[in-house]
C-alpha cells in the first residue's frame, strides 16, 4: 500500500463535515435525533427540572450532602446553578454509552458495502479514519451543546438573576464533558477498523469494558503494580470527575493521551487492512 | 514510452491459496485494455492491487510513477469495484458531489459535476433519488459515473457491464469507447465479444497466471479467418478445405469454422463469401483472424 502523505485538510474536513451530513439531514439520523430529543426532554423535565427542588430543599439538603460526601460529590452542592450539577452527572454517565452507540458505525459499515473503496481513491486511509472520527466527536459535540444549552434554559426559566454565572459553567462543563468523551469516539474508531458491522463493534466496546474490566481488575489483585492497567480503559477518571476532585491537567490529560494512542493503534491496522 | 501501469513479479497470496502468481506486465496509454479470465482467475484481486485496496505478497507495482494508494495518484486514477456500492441513504447526487470536493472541486463545480457524470451514464433524472431506492442495474451506472468524475488518466472497471440489461450495456461500451480518447480504460468482463470491440490489449488471467494477447489491429495474425454460418451446413470443413490457398479448416465451435490459409493466397476472404453465396449458406459473420474467444481458449472441435 501507498507511503504515508501529508494529511489535506480539505478533504479532512469534508470527511467530517459528511458525518454532520449523515447524522443531521438522513432519515436514520433523524429518527436517532428524535430519539435522543425525547429521553433528554424526559431527563430536562424530571430529574433536572424537580431535582433543583429536592436539592435546593433546607430539610433535604444535609441528608443530601451526607449522601453525596459519602460518594465524593459534596463539592456539586455547592454550585448556586443546582441544575448544572444535576446535568454535569447526568451527562458525565450517560453520553459515554450513548456515543458507543451513536459513534459505531464510522467505518465499518462503509467497509462492508465497498464504499470506503470510492473514498479510498480519494483520500488517504488516515483522513477517512480521523476525519470520521473528528465528524463523529463534532456530532457529540453539537449533542452536548444542545443538552447543555436547554439546561441553561430550564436554570434561566427558574432563576434568571443565575444566568450569567450559568453561562460560565456551561463553558467549562462543555470543555471538559467533550475532552471526557473523545476516547469512546476515538474506542469506536480502532473497534470499527476489525469488526465486522456496527453490532458487533457496540458488542465488542461493552465486551472490552466488563471483560476487560474484569481481567485487568484480577490482574491488579495479583499484582498491585497493574493497577496502570486501569488506564487502558476510557472514562477512568470520570468517579474522580463527577465530583470535581480531580485537577484540571489531569482531567484533560487522561483523555486526550488515551485518544491519541487509540487512534495510533486504530491507524495502525486500517492502514494495512485490505478495503 | 513510459508506461502507465508497471507490474513486475507481482504475487497475492490469501493465506496458502495463491491468487496471482509471479505476473509480469506493462500497460501503455492507449486503447483500452482488458482482463479477462474464468472466475476465481484473479481478476478481481489484481484489480485491488491496482486501486491499492490490498498489498502485494510479494512484487512491484507502480502506477504513472507511483504506489497504489498514493495520494499523487488521487484525481488520475478512478475505478468501479466490482460489487462496492453508495451508501444508500443519502441522494445520489449528493454523494458523488461529495466525492468532487474529495477530488478538490468547490461547492457550485461539484454539484455541477455530479450532474454531468449521471448525465453521461442517463441517470439525470434520479439524481434527487437515493441509492438504496435505484434499481440494480441503477446503481451500477451510478458506481460507473463516480469513476468519471474529474478527468482521470486511468478508469479501472471492474465487471462494469454485469447485471445490466443489453440497451444499458450497449450505452456504457459506447461511452468507454467515446471516452477513451481522454483516459486509459482497463475493463474486466465475460463478456469477450464486448471487450474484443473495444480493447486492443487483453491480459488473460488463469489460475494466477497472466498471458497477453492482441486484437483488432494489433492482432499480426494474418493467416486465419473466422467464419461464422447461421446455420449448420454439411461437410463445410472438407468443401471448405478445397478452396485455393485454404491449409486447413476446423470447426472451432457450434456453427463456427477456422481457416487456416497460406499468406500467399490473396482475396481469400472475397473467394469465401462467393463460396457461401454459391452454396447457398447464410454466414453471419467473417473475422479477419481469430475470435477473441478462441484465441483465449483454443476450442478446436475435431
Amino acid at each position: 500500500m501507498a507511503t504515508p502523505s501529508p494529511v489535506n485538510v480539505g478533504r479532512l474536513t469534508q470527511i467530517a463535515g459528511f458525518e454532520l451530513v449523515r447524522m443531521f439531514l438522513t432519515k436514520r439520523g433523524l429518527i436517532a435525533l428524535a430519539a435522543f430529543a425525547l429521553v433528554w426532554l424526559v431527563i430536562l423535565r424530571y430529574p433536572i427540572g424537580q431535582a433543583v427542588g429536592i436539592i435546593s430543599s433546607p430539610d433535604f439538603e444535609q441528608i443530601a450532602r451526607d449522601i453525596s460526601g459519602s460518594i465524593g460529590l459534596s463539592k456539586l452542592l455547592d454550585w448556586p446553578e443546582a441544575e448544572f450539577a444535576m446535568y454535569w452527572l447526568i451527562a458525565l454517565y450517560s453520553f459515554p454509552v450513548f456515543s458507543l452507540f451513536i459513534c459505531s458505525d464510522q467505518t465499518v459499515g462503509d467497509r462492508e458495502r465497498g464504499t470506503l473503496r470510492f473514498l479510498s481513491l480519494r483520500s488517504t486511509r488516515f483522513e477517512i479514519l480521523f476525519g470520521r472520527f473528528l465528524g463523529q466527536l463534532a456530532v457529540l459535540t453539537c449533542l452536548v451543546g444542545i443538552t447543555l444549552i436547554a439546561t441553561l434554559a430550564v436554570l434561566g426559566f427558574r432563576e434568571p438573576s443565575l444566568l450569567a454565572g450559568g453561562l460560565g459553567r456551561a463553558v467549562s462543563i462543555f470543555l471538559i464533558l467533550i475532552v471526557t468523551f473523545t476516547p469512546f469516539v476515538a474506542l469506536m474508531s480502532l473497534i470499527n477498523t476489525f469488526a465486522s458491522s456496527s453490532r458487533l463493534s457496540i458488542v465488542l466496546a461493552i465486551l472490552y469494558f466488563t471483560a476487560g474490566g474484569i481481567i485487568v481488575g484480577l490482574l491488579e489483585w495479583q499484582i498491585p503494580a497493574l493497577s496502570v492497567l486501569d488506564y487502558l480503559f476510557p472514562g477512568v477518571q470520570i468517579e474522580l470527575l463527577a465530583g470535581q476532585n480531580l485537577p484540571l491537567l489531569s482531567a484533560l490529560a487522561i483523555p486526550l493521551g488515551q485518544t491519541a494512542v487509540l487512534l495510533a493503534v486504530a491507524q495502525r491496522i486500517f492502514a494495512r487492512s485490505s478495503l | 514510452m513510459k508506461s502507465l501501469i508497471t507490474g513486475r513479479n507481482l504475487s497475492k497470496s490469501y493465506g496458502s491459496k495463491l491468487a496471482l502468481n509471479n505476473v509480469n506486465f506493462e500497460i501503455q496509454k492507449g486503447a483500452p485494455v482488458a482482463l479477462v479470465g474464468p472466475n476465481g482467475a484473479g481478476k478481481t484481486t489484481l484489480f485491488s492491487l491496482l486501486c491499492g485496496y490490498i498489498a502485494p505478497s510479494m512484487g512491484e507495482l507502480e502506477i504513472l510513477g507511483h504506489k497504489p494508494g498514493s495520494a499523487a495518484l488521487f484525481n488520475k486514477v478512478s475505478a468501479l469495484p466490482q460489487d462496492a456500492q453508495l451508501d444508500p441513504r443519502f441522494n445520489i447526487d449528493k454523494q458523488l458531489s461529495f466525492y468532487a470536493k474529495l477530488q478538490g472541486m468547490g461547492t457550485k463545480q461539484s454539484q455541477i459535476e455530479a450532474l454531468r457524470v449521471l448525465d453521461l451514464v442517463g441517470l439525470s433524472e434520479v439524481a434527487k433519488n437515493r441509492a438504496g431506492d435505484l434499481s440494480h442495474g441503477m446503481r451500477k451506472r451510478v458506481t460507473i459515473a463516480q469513476a468519471l468524475i474529474g478527468s482521470p488518466q486511468i478508469v479501472m472497471l471492474d465487471e462494469a457491464t454485469a447485471g445490466l440489461d443489453p440497451i444499458h450495456a450497449r450505452e456504457v461500451r459506447e461511452l468507454v469507447s467515446e471516452l477513451s480518447s481522454q483516459a486509459t480504460f482497463i475493463l474486466s468482463s465475460h463478456d469477450l465479444t464486448e471487450l474484443e470491440r473495444l480493447c486492443s490489449q487483453v491480459l488473460h488471467l488463469d489460475k494466477g497466471i497472466l498471458s497477453e494477447h492482441q486484437t483488432k489491429a494489433a492482432n499480426t495474425d494474418k493467416h486465419f479467418y473466422t467464419l461464422m454460418l447461421s446455420e449448420a451446413y454439411q461437410n463445410v470443413e472438407q468443401q471448405l478445405q478445397a478452396l485455393d490457398g485454404v491449409s486447413r479448416v476446423y470447426m472451432s465451435q457450434h456453427k463456427e469454422y477456422v481457416i487456416e490459409y497460406q499468406p500467399t493466397s490473396d482475396s481469400l476472404d472475397i473467394a469465401l463469401l462467393q463460396f457461401c453465396h454459391q452454396h447457398n449458406w447464410q454466414y453471419r459473420q467473417l473475422v479477419n483472424g481469430h475470435t477473441l474467444e478462441n484465441q483465449i481458449f483454443k476450442q478446436e472441435k475435431l
